[in-house]
Formats: structure tokens, C-alpha cells, sequence
């Protein structure tokens, strides 16, 4: 039924790779890619704030692919955090990445298919495109998945990079209000992903303790390592009290 | 002859500090993802965990960016802020968990709370 509603039957056995790549980027262009670039301005704008080329900031779209990471390294400059704690702590805000590959890269795998294919392939998940990939990629033929997710990606990718390099430059042009209001696209768009991403207790727990912790842990451990701190201490604790629910039921 | 960091130091340093703090320390995940995805299992204790300390991080990024703004978020009150966050939070669980309706009646709240008060 999806395969029907989403392309029509005749033509999904016959449309090419180019093909499919380009019903690929027109699907995420339907929506899913004004998420995604949307939720960037706001690193555009902090980009901007810490007084870095705009042509950095875009890069940062395009080479990191990940809002949270670019977050944390524009607002941890801002915050004043050394390089070393730069990495470690988008090293530890990027884990997610590699479960969430793990469970993507099968749907992707064609026969014959190279490393470089692969790592290809592997670049282009982040939030968006991985919930949209898990959704829709199981209704379409094996050997059109590839090719949809590429030219999905790339359409999210390429229209996230320019509103990244518009973000940078509206903060300036904008009145007040409006500003902080694109600065602001980036802590209400994470606080509603994480929330919608949230399924069991322990996750609920997790978003509650990384809110409440921030404030409280950031005196004692400096602006260099609180994130880090705080993920850990919340984390784990959500961790464990996750584990005795499960024991408990 | 001396190493000559200028250029590091100068108008390559946020591209450079972009490459080795940014890209390599996420990049390394996608790789080992790909690489590792024979054969491990999702839901592991382990992925578990990496997922809980992840999303714990995440709500701290926004908790400090709520209360340690910068730029023209700064100028607007700490409960304008909150009060965004609060407003989107609710509003996406009353419109049956749309993404939209949370990041729009947020983003209403804190340019009202800019407006009258910043």
C-alpha cells in the first residue's frame, strides 16, 4: 500500500538509479529537509556570534551533518571551552551515531557493494534522515533504496548548508526579537527531537536530569567539562534506574 | 627553519579547529557504524547506555543555552527563554506530537517575551 501512494507500481521497476535519487530529494523536499534546515539557521547564527567565516559555518553543515555537534561547538566556543573539551565532548554527543548506522546501513546494502559506498552512505545519517530512511526505506525495491536515500540526504544536506550561511547572516540584518528568535531555533527544535525520540521512563529521565544537572554540576566542573559531567552523571543514572524498572516488572 | 603557525593560528584556525574537533570526533562514529554493522545487536546494555548518556547531553547543550545565552538571546529575560522552551514542550504533546506545533508555538512565546520585555 505505501509503494502504491508513494510512487506508482508500473514505473518502480523501471525507473533508473538517477531516477530514484531524484524522487529521493523530491520527497525530502516535501518537508523533511525544511525541518532539518530550519533547525540549522540557529547554528548559522551562533557561528556568527563566536566571529567565525561564514564559509566555515556552512562547512560545518556540510562535513559535520550533525545540529547537536554543531551546537555544542559554536556554543561551546561562545562558552569558552578548550579544544580538547571541544572534541571530547562532540566525540560523546556523537555515539549515537553508530548504533543508529548499524541499524541503517543493512536496509542500504546492495551486492558488489564497495567500503567507500558504504562509508558514503554512513556520512548522510543524522536525526532526520535516519527516521525518515527506517520509515521509508522498507517499502521500496532493494535495489532503489541506495539511490532514494542518496538523493534524500543530499536534498536535506544541500538545503540545510544554505540556511545555515542565511542564519549567519539574518542574525545581524534582524530586529532584536527576531534574532534571538533564530537563536532559538536550535534549544526549542533539539527539546522537541529529544522528546519525540523519548520511549521508555529512563529516556524521560535521562532529558530531566541533563536539564537539572546542567545548572547544578556547571560550578563544580567548569565550562570545559560540564556537558560532558553532566551526560555521564545523567546518563548513567538513567541507565540504572532504567534497569531496576525493567528488574522491578 | 621554523614551523610557521600564522596561517594556523590566523584565517585557517576555524576550519582547522572545525576538521579536528567537529568532524573527525563524529565521523569516527559513522565509519565504526559502518563497519560494526554485521553483527552487533541493537538494544545492548551497551547501546543503551551510550543512547541515556547521549540525550542526557543533549538537554544539558539546551539547558546551557537557555541560561548562558549569547547574542540578541541574551537580551531577552531567563523566563522568556524557559517559558519558549515550556510552551513548545507542551504544545507538542496537546497536537498529538507534532513537531511543527511545538518549534512554532515556542518560537511565538519567546519573540512575544522579546518583544514586550527585552
Amino acid at each position: 500500500m505505501a509503494l502504491i501512494a508513494d510512487s506508482p507500481p508500473q514505473d518502480a521497476t523501471t525507473r533508473s538509479d538517477m531516477g530514484w535519487a531524484v524522487r529521493g530529494a523530491r520527497d525530502a523536499l516535501a518537508l523533511p529537509a525544511w525541518v532539518v534546515g530550519l533547525s540549522l539557521i540557529g547554528v548559522g547564527g551562533l557561528a556568527q556570534a563566536v566571529g567565525h567565516p561564514v564559509w566555515a559555518a556552512m562547512a560545518s553543515t556540510l562535513f559535520v551533518w550533525a545540529g547537536p555537534a554543531q551546537v555544542i561547538f559554536y556554543g561551546g566556543l561562545a562558552a569558552g571551552m578548550t579544544a580538547p573539551a571541544l572534541a571530547a565532548a562532540i566525540c560523546f554527543s556523537s555515539v549515537r551515531f553508530f548504533p543508529m548506522t548499524v541499524a541503517l546501513m543493512p536496509l542500504l546494502r546492495r551486492p558488489g557493494q564497495g567500503i567507500w559506498t558504504q562509508l558514503a552512505a554512513a556520512h548522510f545519517v543524522a536525526v532526520t534522515v535516519w527516521t525518515e530512511g527506517l520509515r521509508r526505506l522498507p517499502a521500496k525495491p532493494v535495489e532503489a533504496r541506495l539511490p532514494y536515500y542518496a538523493g534524500f540526504a543530499a536534498a536535506c544536506i544541500s538545503l540545510s548548508t544554505i540556511t545555515t550561511g542565511v542564519g549567519y547572516f539574518l542574525v545581524g540584518a534582524l530586529p532584536a526579537p527576531l534574532a534571538a528568535a533564530v537563536l532559538f531555533v536550535s534549544p526549542i527544535y533539539f527539546t522537541v527531537s529529544i522528546s519525540a525520540g523519548a520511549r521508555v521512563p529512563a529516556d524521560w529521565l535521562a532529558i530531566g536530569l541533563g536539564f537539572v544537572l546542567e545548572p547544578m554540576l556547571r560550578p563544580l566542573l567548569g565550562d570545559a567539562f560540564d556537558l560532558l559531567g553532566v551526560g555521564l552523571v545523567g546518563g548513567t543514572a538513567a541507565f540504572a534506574a532504567g534497569r531496576l524498572l525493567e528488574a522491578r516488572r | 627553519m621554523t614551523l610557521d603557525l600564522s596561517a594556523v593560528h590566523g584565517s585557517a584556525w576555524p576550519y582547522v579547529l572545525l576538521v579536528l574537533c567537529g568532524v573527525v570526533p563524529t565521523e569516527i562514529w559513522r565509519t565504526l557504524g559502518a563497519v560494526a554493522s554485521r553483527g552487533l545487536a541493537d538494544g545492548s546494555p551497551v547501546l543503551t547506555w551510550v543512547r541515556h548518556v547521549s540525550t542526557a547531553l543533549l538537554a544539558a547543550v539546551v539547558a546551557k543555552l537557555l541560561l548562558t545565552p549569547s547574542g540578541a538571546l541574551a537580551l531577552v529575560p531567563w523566563w522568556g527563554r524557559v517559558g519558549g522552551i515550556a510552551a513548545g514542550f507542551g504544545a507538542f504533546f496537546l497536537f498529538r506530537r507534532s513537531f511543527f506545533a511545538g518549534v512554532l508555538v515556542g518560537e511565538a512565546v519567546l519573540i512575544a517575551a522579546a518583544s514586550l520585555w527585552g
